[in-house]
């Protein structure tokens, strides 16, 4: 018996995922030793935000077919909107300091960015995809890609005309003493923010598993024309997918608003490590997006770590690319030619 | 070059014409790019340093055109093949005393090499995923740049001696339009020839084109070296006019504006971004001056008119152009917009 559970074990190391996943644990452990487990924490901390992130462009490719371009944007909604959400409760807090807005008043901007970027997923939705899969031929992939670069574009650009191009930031949700884990301060601001991610990476994998609603949106991905066939309403999926992708990416974005403020730019550094993510990880597997999104947050600490800042796009872009070459269907190998080549 | 039309119903002129793949009426606008700098308002030296830009941008957009409307692959790190060119353009001059004008060729080559690496390591990609390399690429050469402080300065910016001795840019606007011009007859020669036939069959069905005897290899390879060498040359035109290069023009958002000009102009019409881009970076750049408390406007309106052209006009301007322009009932007119026609 425990000699079979050896031999899995040992033949599941040997797969590309199990390497690959070994190899990043033995790693993070090493770093750890060497620098001090604060390397550990934020590995965490932007894995779990990354994996949001990493989730909402896996399910759009999946179900969708689209490369979304601009998911990063609707990160930088979520922040735009926790920050015009946050920063009269914060005043309202400096004048009552024993309101219950305290505790909860963090609570309300994250929500606020959750709404934010269902709402704004919807509307992309309505006036930009759902136009273009009506009229669209052939060429779909390329074509959607196409209309999110503009869609990207325009956002950016409508955040610096509407609001300026400074940076919207705030000092911190939660004042508080800083917890301390194995001799690592972890602020207040950073356990919930993670505690937040692995709830909501927890519900909706629950969601997608569980539930009615759920299921259908994994038969839309696996075959378009059975699911119609068995009664499932396209549209109604199709839109509710595109608010859910969107609202995940907002709500890292809110959560993480005091680390990175919220300017027009933002969304760019998560597109690029959320497509880092699902490249790595192969295309629509969500329980790879989030294994993937930990081992690029790992990739991207270390190098800041050990090669230095700036070199985080240098490093991850050329392993990334090293991968495309050698297993393009990604280490937890979906098969990628078979979803995209409709 | 073979024949493309039969060449014994052609006079002389319209046999060079063809052979300069140009129509009467692409002739007649090269022509009028060629003195618009002495037409009153475009003779200041402002509007003839946007006129400048929106000749950078019609020649990338053709070179652009060549793998994304032939072989049907984004190259979506296509500024960043050309900053290559330029930095290795500019730091050969600046190092070891080049002529800037070979150092330019020589920029072609890198971006070239660069393009060959791209092209192999695509190979098995296809689509999205291609694309997807060639940003990563464009990426990582990017965060180089930044990043090789003892070589190109970084973000600070590396001066670069300009092309021509004088500060006036009437010699720049005369030399981009000749480089447009030359890289659009250099594509236009590859893609009429059978070259040109076998992309488009790879780029419509990879396997039917290898079962028909053709090697996608080569042609995918060749077609990605091709145009980026043409984007080295001219990012080494841009380091020698603008005088300085920093990482920043390598960013996507650059590239951005190629694609969304090569898209507008039309897909695999190699002339449609070209003839674009002059009155729509025009547009753009007079917004951004005019209009300089709105920042970003001018992007606004972009983005917006990709959107509209990708979702109810994928064809772009070039489809437009072939299905309600190019056939008048007037014999005189249709002369002039076709050149002369093959007698079939």
């Amino acid at each position: 018996m425990s000699k079979n559970i050896v031999a899995d074990l040992t033949a599941w190391v040997r797969t590309a995922a199990g390497l690959s996943m070994t190899i990043a644990v033995i790693v993070a452990i090493a770093a750890t030793i060497h620098t001090g487990p604060y390397l550990l924490v934020n590995t965490i901390v932007t894995g779990g935000m990354l994996a949001l992130v990493a989730t909402g462009l896996t399910l759009m490719l999946g179900v969708l077919n689209i490369p979304m371009f601009a998911h990063g944007e609707y990160f930088m909604i979520g922040s735009l909107t926790a920050y015009y959400i946050f920063t009269p409760i914060s005043e309202f807090i400096l004048e009552h300091p024993d309101s219950w807005l305290v505790t909860f008043g963090p609570f309300i901007a994250i929500l606020g960015a959750l709404i934010g970027g269902a709402i704004a997923g919807a509307i992309s939705e309505k006036l930009v995809f759902g136009p273009l899969r009506r009229r669209s031929t052939d060429n779909w992939v390329m074509n959607s890609f196409l209309l999110t670069v503009g869609l990207s574009v325009l956002l950016v650009n409508l955040h610096q005309l509407i609001f300026g191009a400074d940076f919207k930031g705030i000092v911190g949700y939660w004042q508080g003493m800083p917890i301390s884990i194995a001799g690592a301060y972890i602020s207040l601001d950073r356990a919930l923010a993670f505690i937040i991610s692995a709830v909501i990476v927890a519900l909706f994998y629950l969601f997608m598993t569980y539930t009615r609603t759920g299921m259908a949106i994994r038969a839309v991905s696996q075959d378009i024309t059975g699911a119609e066939i068995v009664g499932i309403d396209i549209e109604k999926i199709v839109l509710l997918t595109i608010s859910l992708a969107c609202a995940l990416a907002a709500v890292s974005g809110g959560s993480l608003l005091f680390m990175i403020p919220s300017y027009p730019s933002v969304g760019l550094e998560p597109l690029y490590m959320a497509w880092f993510v699902v490249i790595l990880s192969g295309l629509g597997n969500i329980l790879g997006a989030v294994v993937g999104a930990f081992m690029v947050a790992l990739l991207k600490v270390i190098t800041v770590e050990y090669v230095g800042a700036g070199w985080d796009f240098v490093v991850p872009s050329a392993l990334i690319m090293l991968i495309l070459i050698f297993k393009p269907s990604g280490i937890f190998g979906s098969d990628v030619r078979g979803v995209l080549d409709k | 070059m073979e024949p493309t039309t039969n060449d014994l119903n052609m006079n002389l002129f319209d046999r060079v014409l063809d052979r300069l793949c140009l129509t009467p009426i692409g002739l007649a606008g090269l022509i009028l790019l060629l003195i618009l700098p002495f037409i009153p308002p475009f003779n200041q030296e402002y509007m003839l340093r946007w006129l400048i830009y929106c000749g950078f941008v019609a020649a990338m957009s053709v070179g652009f055109d060549l793998t994304a409307g032939y072989i049907n692959i984004v190259n979506f790190g296509y500024m960043a093949v050309a900053g290559t060119g330029g930095y290795t353009s500019a730091l050969l001059v600046i190092n070891a005393g080049l002529s800037p004008w070979i150092a330019m060729l020589a920029g072609g080559v890198s971006s070239a090499i660069l393009g060959l690496i791209i092209g192999m390591i695509s190979l098995r990609l296809r689509g999205i995923f291609a694309a997807c390399l060639s940003w990563f690429f464009g990426l990582a050469v990017m965060g180089l740049a930044i990043k090789m402080v003892w070589l190109t300065r970084g973000p600070l910016g590396l001066r670069t001696p300009r092309l021509f001795e004088t500060e006036s840019n009437f010699p720049f606007y005369f030399l981009i339009i000749i480089l447009v011009y030359l890289t659009y007859l250099v594509c236009k020669w590859v893609v009429r020839s059978k070259m040109g036939l076998a992309f488009q069959a790879i780029a419509q069905n990879m396997e039917a084109a290898r079962t028909s005897g053709i090697d996608p290899v080569f042609y995918r390879v060749f077609n990605f070296t091709m145009s980026c060498a043409i984007a080295g040359v001219l990012g080494g035109f841009y380091a020698h006019f603008y005088g300085i290069l920093t990482p920043d023009m390598m960013h996507t958002s650059k590239t951005v504006e190629i694609l969304a000009v090569a898209y507008i102009g039309g897909r695999g019409s190699l002339w449609g971004g070209a003839v674009v881009a002059f009155p729509f970076i025009f547009l753009m750049e007079i917004v951004r001056s005019t209009l300089s408390h709105l920042p970003g406007l001018n992007l606004v309106i972009y983005a917006l008119v990709l959107i509209l052209v990708m979702i109810y006009y994928p064809g772009g301007f070039s489809y437009f152009y072939d299905t309600h322009i190019r056939q008048p009932k007037n014999r005189a007119l249709r002369y002039f917009l076709n050149g002369r026609e093959a007698k079939v």
